[in-house]
């Protein structure tokens, strides 16, 4: 009995997986119209962007190093408005428009890969750095000379653009079956079943080491930044056919959100530590308590605060079990 | 006496004071109103409150740690300070009450970081949005501008032609930078952050480091609050969204390794200073707005780069 217990404290995996059920009662019981197939099946297209984002930050993170990226809500802004742009001004079609909005925002984590390795700069500044320049380019970019010096927003799209981020298969929003599952298993793969997933790890517990061992470390730190360009461009691609319309801004937002996901799902700040599996419950346990919040009619600055204080007190928790195991 | 030179030379703080005064030269001679002593002084007026919390960052970096609250921090100071204002209190009680206010933002990071053995970035990330919250739901959004102009000097005042934020600054980065090369305190900071287990073993109380360093910079953000206010007479929800990012560049350009154990506070003033500097000499050479990331961006890159250049070129 106590062995069981220990394993569920000692266990993020296990401590998430309870705070979800947990979670989904309470709201399940106390928030009218939570518990219905309609709600369940459309909260999760508010999980896409974040959960792409989130997953970066956790590559990123895993890399070790100092390793974190500040700039994934500026890339994301910079494809969707590279996307918006091509399609809405340019009149691009999409199947040109999209893979260059993906591999602007690739290009732009692969720069912020190649800063970091080559220049020993710490990534907090690197990134930093990109934030301010990326969101800076968003926003010149969006400025449509026609309509004098200001940024504006791109929404004429055609149907066919909403396509991703608006149909639904079986009531499933489209972007969850088709993108967001499907990433999460790829990363699932690549992390646990690739020699690239081991040497990551390696180079995230013991830099020295993992050198020592032939692991390329600048190769393997540049392809986690590339990755998560990649992956915040696809965010950024995915919010702009949801809401309809491409803004400069669009991906401000969630960039100490996706930290705090993938600090909540167990990734160690210090780089080496922490699983996919974990990320993705504490992304589930996120949308849904955003949901439960913004059906019971709660503000979002108060969402917010709420958020927080699960933040800390889930963690907290979870440290105060494990003292008293010790003990 | 030669190494002495050598060593000075190659300090971070000593690059960054260059790329200032590069700066500094390239924008008086381009633009006319650089060297005005009113431009001079309200770009130091401008820095002085992310030079102020650039003190307790620093301490908290050299400790291994990390505070994203200072913005909230600063919010619920000026906010405290606002309403007191409102209700004609006197000035030594304002400037008590939001100096508390900021002190009690820190101490509550402390104690969990400490006693909960929680990582900072977590807890701050925290108490940032906790206290965001707390402060829509005094102001519920609005925002109080107009406010009695009972400690306005202590934003807007001036004294030997230099803003009184700025000298404020000076007196407290003397004060701390002598307090942690003297004292045991201050020293405890440093071991901590190069060897948290070695500091312990040797008798350093690393939880009352912890609260120390945290509730110091809460302070601070607190004075920076009250200048805010004093400065601006305007309280909103979102006061100081987004300093913390401001604080950590000038303290990380100025030297402190993001990692711990390195930093001095004369070197995340000189930060501080470069990153006002950027910003005005935007404003001066009509940089359009839209392109300010941009500059600020690459120019961080390229101050950074050079200090590593420079440091590469003198190893042996």
């Amino acid at each position: 009995m106590k062995g069981t217990l220990d394993r569920i404290i000692g266990n993020r995996m296990i401590f998430l997986a309870v705070l979800f059920v947990f979670f989904f009662l309470l709201l399940a019981v106390f928030v009218k119209d939570f518990f219905t197939l309609y709600n369940l099946t459309n909260m999760t297209q508010y999980a896409v962007e974040l959960g792409l984002l989130a997953l970066a930050e956790t590559f990123v993170i895993l890399s070790g190093g100092g390793g974190i990226d500040l700039s994934v809500g500026s890339i994301m802004s910079l494809a969707a408005m590279v996307i918006g742009v091509l399609i809405g001004r340019a009149g691009m079609s999409m199947a040109l428009a999209v893979p260059l909005g993906l591999a602007a925002g690739t290009f732009m984590g692969y720069l912020n890969g190649v800063l970091i390795s080559y220049t020993m700069i710490p990534p907090l500044i690197v990134t930093l750095a990109t934030m301010y320049g990326y969101s800076s380019l968003a926003l010149l970019i969006a400025v449509d000379p026609r309509f004098g010096a200001n940024p504006m927003p791109v929404s004429n799209f055609s149907d066919s653009f909403y396509f991703l981020g608006q149909f639904r298969i079986f009531e499933i929003p489209f972007q969850v079956l088709c993108v967001l599952i499907p990433i999460v298993l790829v990363l699932l793969f690549l992390l646990n079943r690739t020699a690239f997933g081991r040497r990551l790890y390696g180079v995230g517990s013991n830099e020295t080491a993992a050198r020592f061992s032939g692991i390329s470390v600048r190769r393997v730190r540049i392809s986690v930044y590339t990755l998560s360009g990649f992956l915040c461009a696809l965010a950024g691609w995915i919010i702009t056919s949801r809401v309809a319309s491409a803004r400069p801004d669009i991906g401000s937002s969630y960039l100490l959100e996706a930290i705090t996901i993938a600090v909540l799902g167990g990734v160690s700040i210090k780089g080496g530590e922490g699983t996919i599996g974990g990320v993705v419950l504490a992304l589930v346990i996120i949308t849904m308590l955003y949901n439960g919040m913004d059906i019971s009619g709660i503000q979002p600055i108060w969402q917010l605060g709420i958020l927080g204080v699960i933040l800390v007190g889930a963690v907290l928790l979870n440290q105060i079990l494990i003292a008293r195991r010790r003990i | 006496m030669k190494t002495t030179v050598r060593r000075v030379l190659q300090m971070r703080e000593v690059t960054i004071l260059g790329v200032i005064i590069v700066l500094a030269v390239v924008l008086s001679l381009t633009t006319k109103n650089f060297l005005s002593t009113s431009n001079i002084s309200n770009t130091l007026l401008g820095l002085s409150g992310i030079a102020i919390v650039s003190i307790g960052m620093t301490l908290v970096i050299v400790t291994g740690g990390i505070d994203v609250s200072v913005g909230s921090a600063l919010g619920i100071a000026s906010v405290v300070a606002g309403k007191l204002l409102m209700a004609h209190a006197s000035a030594p009680v304002i400037v008590v009450a939001a100096l508390a206010a900021g002190f009690a933002v820190g101490m509550l990071n402390g104690v969990i970081i400490s006693y909960g053995n929680i990582p900072p970035i977590i807890v701050t990330l925290g108490t940032m949005n906790i206290i965001r919250a707390l402060l829509f739901g005094v102001l519920g959004g609005r925002w109080v501008s107009g406010v009695p102009r009972t400690i306005t000097p202590l934003g807007l005042g001036r004294f030997l032609s230099l803003p009184i934020p700025f000298w404020i600054a000076l007196v407290l980065i003397a004060f701390f930078s002598v307090f942690l090369a003297t004292r045991s305190q201050g020293r405890a900071v440093y071991a901590m952050g190069n060897n948290a287990d070695a500091a312990r073993v040797s008798g350093v109380n690393l939880n009352r480091t912890n609260l120390f360093v945290y509730s110091l910079t809460g302070a601070l953000a607190g004075i920076s609050g009250l200048i805010y206010v004093a400065r601006t007479g305007i309280v909103q929800t979102n006061s100081g969204t987004g300093f913390e990012l401001e604080v950590i560049a000038a303290v990380v350009l100025g030297g402190t390794s993001i990692l711990g154990g390195k930093g001095t506070l004369v070197g995340s003033l000189l930060g501080a200073a470069l990153l006002g500097l950027i910003q005005n000499g935007m404003v001066l050479l009509n940089i359009p707005a839209l392109s300010e990331g941009l500059v600020t961006g690459g120019l961080i890159i390229v101050a950074v780069l050079i200090d590593i250049v420079r440091a590469r070129g003198a190893r042996p």
